[in-house]
């Protein structure tokens, strides 16, 4: 087969590969083109275990590598000439198995053609002849499978299908498509005969409609392979900047999902980080290694321990009805970062402040969430709830602490106990207040974040999943370094 | 550089049926990855659960090609000198005190300080010599003059920043040695990571290799490869033991058994002259299989059904 179109293909299979979420990078291309040259297009499953070898970089890349060869490599019939051929002979194949009805349906057709409205009107008018006699007109009159698939795939990349990217595009390609397969000829015959001959009309628009119910299917096929990705892109996308209180039940699942694939990626990029200390066992090799630039006498002591960090997160959420959605949202990013941050605590209140890490070390995380809501949902009191913390957790905070705090800062005009805000914040290494309202109404009405700002080392905006993101990575980057 | 070939796996059949011969039954996934990978010249990643054949792979390998195999066991705090190089600091040293001693010979008839310091530089600095370098193993496992395979056993138990150390070593089959220069393969070795997937592997490290995902095999392959290996065992025991071990598998385990405990337990079969899996035996030897007290006790609770579909199969 012709190199250069494999090839395209190829490349074709990765761009649909990368809207299906697998990272394939330029190189790996290069590398599933080597594969296939080496391995030949003859054996599929040969081939698809070699280009997974090259482009399916973990389990749940090879899952979705999996499907996406299945859905790719079946939908393509025709395009290059071995699988042109490959058509036909399965077409010939079927014609062995029973020839005799095949002969018979043929013997049929030809005697129906030969009374055929459209036939007989040919015997007078010369385009109508000249349209009968045209290949597509016979492919589609003899129903020869092969070779109108062919004529359909050349018209899908003339009209680039692969460009398509919204499910209401499909007119505007139907059109790009029929004129792609010459369908112009059909429809102009239609125009002149539907008044004068209205038997032959029927007829041939018979044969335009079977011609647009192909290209129909090829179309939404075409939608499923290509556009499909790009739509779920386009609506991740969207969902990342919809404030979080109007995220519908029905998107919880995507926006898990989200969420979930945000946090392995800032779990990768954040990876353990490990620094040398200055006390411990003597790693004499390293030492004496140093000391021969000292003539053997050694200056520079060298160690063996490696410090790891620990950081830890202790996150105070406020559940009442005005913010309980956000809490939501914060409680699941922090908690799908487990890997990273495993010493996650978590507080939940609205007036009265209670400890909820259990909950979801032990449920799932929706029905974690859930509990949260029903225990601890009610009013807010600011004051109590700090008090409350202050017992509960005040003495395990020290200088690795990280505490996120999140609210409106709204106190129905109570005393908000700043005094024990600042309690918290002279202990923690840093103190993030987390106000899903905009910046501009910090303040306003019964709002304490003036008094609230001055005891944060961060306070912050977060009404979105992108400026969730956001502070999450910068947490991580803080909590990671020193 | 010489680019070197190993001309035993040159094609997917090749592989297969010499691994084959070698009393390694490969699927056809192993064989075009191991195939891909000599004619790719690109490590191969192997993941999967313990036990599945991931090490003996690249042992077979070794065998099959035969070249030396060069092995580095990978642990949390392994570092460049355990796994590249190391200077042989005591020698230096004494390289030193020789150098200190034979200077007055050196320098003889040079009056100036300028002479003598042309004297000293013309001498060469043997310091950093090669001779003064010991290889890890990977720095073996380039310097092997007709290729080799290098094993690198469970990847994902070293560090992060060990795996950065890799990078050059995977990419280019090269080294850098900032006192030499670098040293290049002399024939490129067929290079197989494991890892057990306890930690997820660096991107940079993912895109330089080759993926072959090993899972439990299919009752097929397991009673074939249990043929290969335990020859002596009858028939139809064997195909009972597989059975059973692949019903095992479907309960709820902290840890399955993998091919090497069904290669254990088959043994031990053979060494007690079992003739048939019965309720004593395998209550018995069940130890062989699993090894968690818990999950014996799993299995223990549910041995009759166990048993039972070993029947009516």
């Amino acid at each position: 087969m012709n190199a250069s179109i494999g090839s395209d293909r190829l490349l074709n299979f990765i761009q649909f590969l990368r809207a299906r979420d697998v990272a394939v990078s330029p190189a790996d291309s290069l590398d599933a083109i080597h594969v296939a040259s080496l391995l030949g297009y003859d054996d599929r499953q040969q081939l698809a275990q070699g280009l997974a070898a090259v482009l399916a970089k973990s389990r749940q890349d090879r899952i979705a590598f999996d499907v996406a060869f299945e859905q790719f490599f079946s939908v393509d019939v025709g395009q290059d000439n071995t699988q042109e051929s490959e058509a036909v002979d399965r077409a010939d194949a079927r014609g062995d198995t029973d020839t005799h009805d095949l002969r018979a349906a043929q013997n049929i057709e030809d005697e129906n053609r030969s009374a055929s409205p459209l036939d007989t009107l040919a015997a007078n008018d010369a385009q109508v002849a000249e349209l009968l006699k045209s290949p597509l007109v016979q492919d589609l009159r003899d129903g020869q499978e092969a070779n109108l698939a062919l004529a359909i795939e050349q018209a899908a990349a003339k009209a680039q299908l692969e460009t398509m990217q919204r499910f209401t595009q499909r007119g505007q390609f139907m059109r790009a498509m029929l004129d792609a397969v010459g369908e112009l000829p059909l429809r102009q015959a239609a125009a002149r005969l539907e008044h004068t001959e209205p038997e032959a009309f029927d007829e041939l628009q018979q044969i335009r409609e079977q011609l647009r119910s192909r290209i129909r299917n090829r179309i939404e096929r075409g939608y499923l392979l290509h556009a499909q990705g790009a739509t779920e892109r386009f609506l991740d996308e969207a969902l990342e900047q919809v404030r979080l209180s109007n995220v519908s039940p029905y998107q919880q699942a995507r926006m898990r999902k989200l969420i979930e694939r945000m946090a392995r990626k800032l779990a990768s990029r954040h990876g353990r980080r490990r620094r040398k200390t200055r006390r411990g066992q003597l790693n004499i090799p390293k030492t004496l290694r140093t000391a021969n630039a000292t003539d053997g006498i050694p200056f520079v002591p060298q160690w063996r321990q490696i410090e790891r960090r620990k950081p830890q997160i202790m996150a105070i959420c406020d559940v009442s009805g005005s913010v309980a959605a956000y809490a939501k949202f914060l409680l699941m990013f922090l908690y799908a970062l487990q890997d990273v941050l495993p010493r996650t605590r978590s507080f939940a209140f609205s007036s009265q402040l209670g400890e909820v890490t259990e909950w979801f070390e032990q449920l799932p995380i929706d029905s974690a969430i859930n509990q949260v809501n029903l225990s601890y949902g009610g009013a807010t009191d600011y004051g109590r709830a700090f008090q409350d913390f202050n017992e509960l957790a005040l003495n395990d905070i020290n200088s690795g602490t990280t505490v996120i705090i999140l609210g409106d800062g709204r106190n129905n005009d109570c005393d908000p106990r700043l005094d024990l805000l600042a309690q918290i914040h002279s202990r923690c290494r840093r103190l993030i207040w987390l106000n899903p309202e905009t910046r501009r109404a910090w303040g306003t009405g019964d709002s304490a974040m003036p008094g609230i700002i001055k005891h944060c080392h961060i306070a912050t905006e977060c009404n979105n999943l992108k400026q969730l993101q956001r502070i999450v990575d910068k947490l991580l980057a803080d909590t990671r370094s020193h | 550089m010489v680019c070197h070939h190993y001309p035993q796996l040159d094609s997917v059949e090749a592989v297969k049926e010499r691994f084959n011969t070698a009393g390694y039954i490969c699927t056809q996934q192993i064989a075009t990855v191991v195939y891909l990978a000599s004619a790719l010249n690109k490590p191969v990643l192997i993941e999967g659960p313990p036990g599945v054949g991931k090490t003996e792979l690249a042992k077979t390998c070794a065998a099959v090609v035969a070249k030396p195999l060069v092995r580095l066991q990978c642990y949390e705090g392994l570092d460049e000198a355990k796994a590249l190089y190391e200077w042989k600091y005591g020698k230096q040293l004494l390289y030193t005190q020789i150098l200190k001693e034979r200077l007055g010979l050196l320098l003889e008839g040079a009056d100036t300080l300028q002479a003598s310091l042309a004297r000293l530089h013309a001498s060469g600095d043997a310091f950093y010599a090669r001779e003064f370098l010991e290889p890890r193993p990977l720095l073996k496992a380039l310097e092997q003059p007709d290729g080799a395979v290098l094993l690198i056993d469970e990847i994902d138990k070293s560090d992060a920043e060990f795996e950065s150390l890799l990078l050059e070593v995977l990419s280019d089959f090269q080294l850098s040695i900032p006192e030499l220069g670098t040293v290049s393969a002399q024939s490129k070795p067929l290079v197989f990571l494991t890892s057990n997937d306890t930690r997820e592997l660096s991107d940079a490290l993912k895109r330089r290799c080759l993926h072959l995902h090993i899972d439990f095999p299919s009752i097929d392959l397991e009673r074939q490869i249990l043929a290969q290996r335990v020859p002596d065992l009858q028939q139809t025991l064997t195909d009972k033991l597989v059975r059973f071990v692949h019903s095992i598998r479907g309960l709820d385990l902290k840890k399955a058994p993998a091919v090497s405990e069904t290669l254990d337990w088959a043994r031990s079969l053979l060494l007690l002259h079992a003739t048939d899996l019965d309720e004593n035996t395998v209550r018995q030897t069940l130890n062989v299989l699993l090894k968690y007290e818990e999950d014996i006790q799993t299995a223990d609770s549910q041995m009759n059904a166990l048993l039972r579909t070993l029947e009516s199969a």
